[in-house]
């Protein structure tokens, strides 16, 4: 029986991770002070969830960039931040993965006054943990 | 091997076809496989597996296996799947003898690892996340054996999440939310031993399709097509076995392909590969 305690074991030990180059940190991206604040909204979580924070949207030399203020949210294991055209993940623009970064880019393609909400989606497990209505400055 | 088989899987299923060593019931089996992928992406990848012999006709394989890639985003180490595999070995007439398998894979990932947060792409995953079901047939034929295998995906549980968008190089492709097509394999081996009977070459030759394009949701939520990523692979393979005594035997592989898909979106990249392998029967 004290065995099947090794087996566990043994996947932490052996399923290592060493980083490289392309994962050593993000390079900090910034808002510059003079971009205009176009959409802001306030995280509300899901079940279960505890968030905290803001999304703001700010023009910058004609690209959208998404900024997460003061924001902090349980921990979950793949966790992205989408802009979508609803309160649910349905149609969505996928800006990353959350990381220790808050800012995200939106691609130049997209018209950000077609959408709606800022999520918060684990997308491995298909759970929405956080959901910020936007309302435009 | 060479399309990056160890991590798909068709290319070393056909192990379940070979019956040589009947006088035993058991046959345990480690192996190593060095490879060089895309891009700086390199391969270490050992795996364990087991034959148990019921009698002269069927026979049950698993095996496990395990993977660590190593290049400009890092290196993971993981498990990869288990494989159980099935063979029934029909009444050996002259010259020739038939045989068939059926096995499955699962994986131990959901092909979504990542280092320091960041995603990876499948190149770097351990598994493809797929439930996998395999159907083959081998004819032996004088010194020939000739075996035919599909390998489906039957399961998706790939949850990759790469896009090349974010991913801060353009050597791979996105992958996120990866679906794969299923392969097919025909491969052709003939056989030579040394008349001590201590050494056996196979040089053998693998014709995989990939047969359909594979897909994975865009930035933008849509699912899209992977262009390119269906077609042939063809790989040459060197197998030398070398005969320890009775029970045991080595035998080291490499192999290259010739012919490659345009897209290889599923990591399976590899441009060359060396194996070595140690059995034990008893």
């Amino acid at each position: 029986m004290k065995k099947l305690f090794l087996v566990p074991i043994l996947f932490l030990i052996l399923a290592c991770q060493e980083e490289g180059s392309l994962t050593q940190g993000a390079d900090t991206i910034v808002i510059v002070p003079d971009a205009m604040l176009e959409y802001s909204g306030t995280f509300a979580p899901t079940s279960g969830i505890n968030v905290t924070g803001e999304a703001k949207i700010y023009l910058e030399n004609g690209l959208y960039k998404v900024q997460l203020e003061n924001f902090s949210v349980s921990g979950g294991p793949d966790l992205k931040v989408y802009l979508s055209k609803a309160a649910t993940p349905t149609v969505f623009v996928n800006l990353g993965n959350l990381t220790s970064q808050t800012i995200y880019p939106v691609p130049a393609s997209v018209n950000v006054a077609d959408y709606s909400h800022v999520l918060i989606h684990c997308q491995q497990y298909n759970h929405l943990f956080a959901i910020a209505p936007l309302t435009q400055n | 091997m060479a399309q990056g088989c160890s991590d798909a899987g068709i290319c070393s299923i056909n192990h379940g076809f070979q019956t040589e060593e009947k006088q035993f019931k058991n046959t345990l089996e480690v192996a190593t496989i060095y490879s060089l992928g895309e891009a700086d992406v390199t391969y270490f990848s050992p795996y364990v597996s087991y034959t148990k012999r019921f009698n002269d006709r069927y026979s049950f394989t698993s095996k496990v296996t395990f993977s660590t890639a190593n290049g400009s985003f890092g290196t993971r180490s993981q498990f990869g799947d288990a494989y159980l595999v099935g063979n029934y070995t029909f009444k050996e007439k002259p010259n020739k003898q038939w045989s068939t398998l059926v096995g499955l894979k699962f994986p131990f990932t959901a092909s979504n690892l990542k280092i320091n947060g960041y995603s990876l792409p499948l190149d770097y995953q351990s598994s493809l996340g797929t439930i996998d079901l395999f159907m083959g047939t081998n004819l032996h034929y004088k010194k020939w054996d000739f075996n035919g295998i599909v390998q489906i995906p039957v399961i998706n549980l790939n949850k990759n999440s790469y896009f090349r968008e974010f991913g801060g190089t353009d050597d791979f492709a996105s992958t996120n939310l990866f679906e794969r097509k299923p392969d097919a394999l025909l491969r052709a081996t003939y056989s030579i031993q040394t008349p001590n009977k201590k050494f056996t070459f196979k040089p053998n030759v693998l014709f995989i399709y990939h047969l359909g394009e594979d897909t994975y949701e865009n930035i933008f939520s849509q699912r899209e097509s992977i262009k390119g990523s269906d077609g042939l692979t063809v790989n040459g393979n060197l197998i030398t076995n070398y005969r320890l005594n009775k029970q045991s035997s080595l035998e080291l592989s490499l192999a290259t392909p010739f012919v490659v898909r345009d897209i290889r979106a599923d990591g399976l990249t590899r441009s060359i590969v060396a194996g070595i392998q140690y059995q034990y029967s008893f």
